[in-house]
Formats: structure tokens, sequence, C-alpha cells
């Protein structure tokens, strides 16, 4: 994955990242919330969930987070993460496909830098989640 | 509540340090893995040793999970109810965490601010955590967004 992965001279500003889908499976969002000690109900039953009056079990904005960075750090495995900025605007529902994607919107070829706006969409196309990220990559050995 | 009785002479101040016990590999691990992470950098204690930081290290995100002693100072609190909701974050990132570190979190208010749109008033607080760890080093600036509706006198939930 690492070999293969695009490298900082083969990134373009308009390049897009991804997709990646991911099954954000009830128990997957129980599993993380309880790894998280967010045990509120809403993350961990649909039943809770519904009876403080939500559509069901929703995804924690931390858990959203995390795998926009992880879809982030896994395309792009040479990189470090630098900054991440989200602005969490509809709710990421407990057994539903989220998709992740994003785009490449500038370089700094001096600071081996990269800027990506990215979200998380529903299979609706509802962008679930919005941000932006700063990545650096590594000089490249000599 | 309305927008104009929060107290804004807690932005800026300091209202929480709190200092973690020795983080775990364990924790690193456990966290990564419920992210469904592969990477042996995050996952795998030997493997990681040949990696980029010649050990391993926790997945960037661990540090939403370092929400610090105290979430949000009482002035603020007591004006929150069950609708709030996390709004964002912005996180910038420092040095690794490694298993053993010790982490300390300081909290302050940094903005308090309102907007309104087509389903009426909404107030937003914006609160960061700096973590560094017992070198000295940043480890990162987690700033969290929370919204807030705002309510007619006397309809604060419990």
């Amino acid at each position: 994955m690492r070999g293969s992965a695009p490298t900082f001279d083969g990134l373009e500003p308009g390049d897009e990242l991804g997709p990646l889908t991911i099954d954000l499976g009830g128990a997957f969002v129980r599993d993380h919330a309880v790894a998280m000690n967010m045990n509120a109900g809403r993350f961990t039953s649909d039943a809770e969930a519904k009876a403080e009056g939500l559509p069901g079990q929703i995804t924690p904005g931390n858990m959203s987070l995390g795998l926009l960075a992880r879809a982030l750090l896994g395309w792009l495995p040479q990189a470090r993460l630098e900054r991440i900025g989200t602005t969490f605007r509809g709710l990421a529902l407990a057994g539903v496909p989220a998709r992740i994607q994003a785009m490449v919107t500038e370089k700094s070829d001096a600071a081996r830098r990269i800027e990506c706006d990215f979200w998380m969409e529903n299979e609706a196309g509802d962008r679930l989640v919005i941000g932006t990220a700063t990545l650096r990559f590594p000089e490249p050995s000599s | 509540m309305p927008f104009e009785d929060i107290d804004r002479s807690v932005i800026g101040e300091e209202y929480d340090r709190f200092t973690y016990a020795p983080a775990l590999a364990s924790e690193l691990i456990e966290y990564a893995r419920s992210l469904g992470i592969d990477d042996p950098l995050y996952r795998d204690e030997q493997a990681a040793k040949s990696g980029p930081y010649g050990g391993l290290v926790a997945f960037p995100t661990f540090v939403v999970k370092l929400r610090g002693g105290t979430w949000l100072p009482p002035a603020v609190m007591k004006h929150m109810t069950r609708d709030g909701f996390d709004a964002g974050k912005d996180i910038e990132f420092g040095a690794p965490i490694r298993p053993g570190d010790v982490l300390t979190a300081t909290s302050r208010i940094t903005e308090i601010y309102e907007k309104t749109g087509r389903s009426g008033s909404m107030w937003f607080v914006v609160f960061r955590h700096e973590i560094r760890n017992d070198r000295g080093e940043l480890v990162a600036n987690v700033d969290s967004r929370l919204m807030q509706r705002s309510r007619a006198p006397g309809k604060e939930a419990s």
C-alpha cells in the first residue's frame, strides 16, 4: 500500500482522493463509542437513540473525525497529518454506509505540504461532515 | 437561556488542567483498532520499530479522547441542554503520542458567539484543549465547537 500510494510529486491541485466507503454498522459504532468512554445511549443503541427523539443510533462526531483521518492517511500513508478541521452538518446514522472523498486544493512545493477538502456523505449524497486538512510529506531521501 | 445572559468573563481563562496517567500501548492500539485501522504504525509495537517514528505511536486523532477533567466551566455548562451538539473540531497536531507519555491538557474557552438561521437563534462555544507531553512538547491544540439553540426562559432541559 505504501509503495503504490500517490507521492508528493505526483499530486496536483484538483486531484481526487478516494472514495472510501465505510459500513457504519451498529456494532462498529458502539465498539468505538465504548473505547472512547462515550457511553451515551444515542451512540450505543438504536432503541435508546429513538427514545431521545433521534431517528436511530448515531455515529459520534469524534468517530467521523477519526474515520476521515483514517481515509486521508490511508490514501497518503507517507504524509503526516498536521491539521484537520471538520464541521458536522448532519447525523451519521449507524447501519448506513458512509462515503468519504477528498480533493487536493493547494500544494506548496517549498514546504512539501498539501491542503485538502474532504467530505463524508450518506447514500443519498447528503454531506454529513465537511472539512479541510493539511498534510506534510517527508523530504525525499537522497 | 438568552445568549446575552452568558457570562463572557470566562473567555480566555484556564478552567481546567488535567494530567493523565502514562499512555499505555494497549489504549493506543485499542483506539486504532476501534476505527478499523490496520497500519502497523498504530497497531503493532514490534513492526512499528522499523517505521518512521521508531516505535508505536497513537493514531493522530486519539487526542480527541483526552477531554480533560472538567469538560466546560460551570458558568457555561449550566446553559447547555440535551439538544446542544458537537458542531465540529479543528485540531493542530504536534509531537506524536508514544507509550509512556504523560500528557497534560489545559482548557480554555476561546470564543462564544451567536448566529441566527431559519430555525431561530443559536449560540456557539469554542473551547481549546492544549495537550502537552512530559517533555513540554505540544501534542495538539484541539478546538471543539458546540452549538446550543437559544431557548425562551423556563425551557431549559434538566
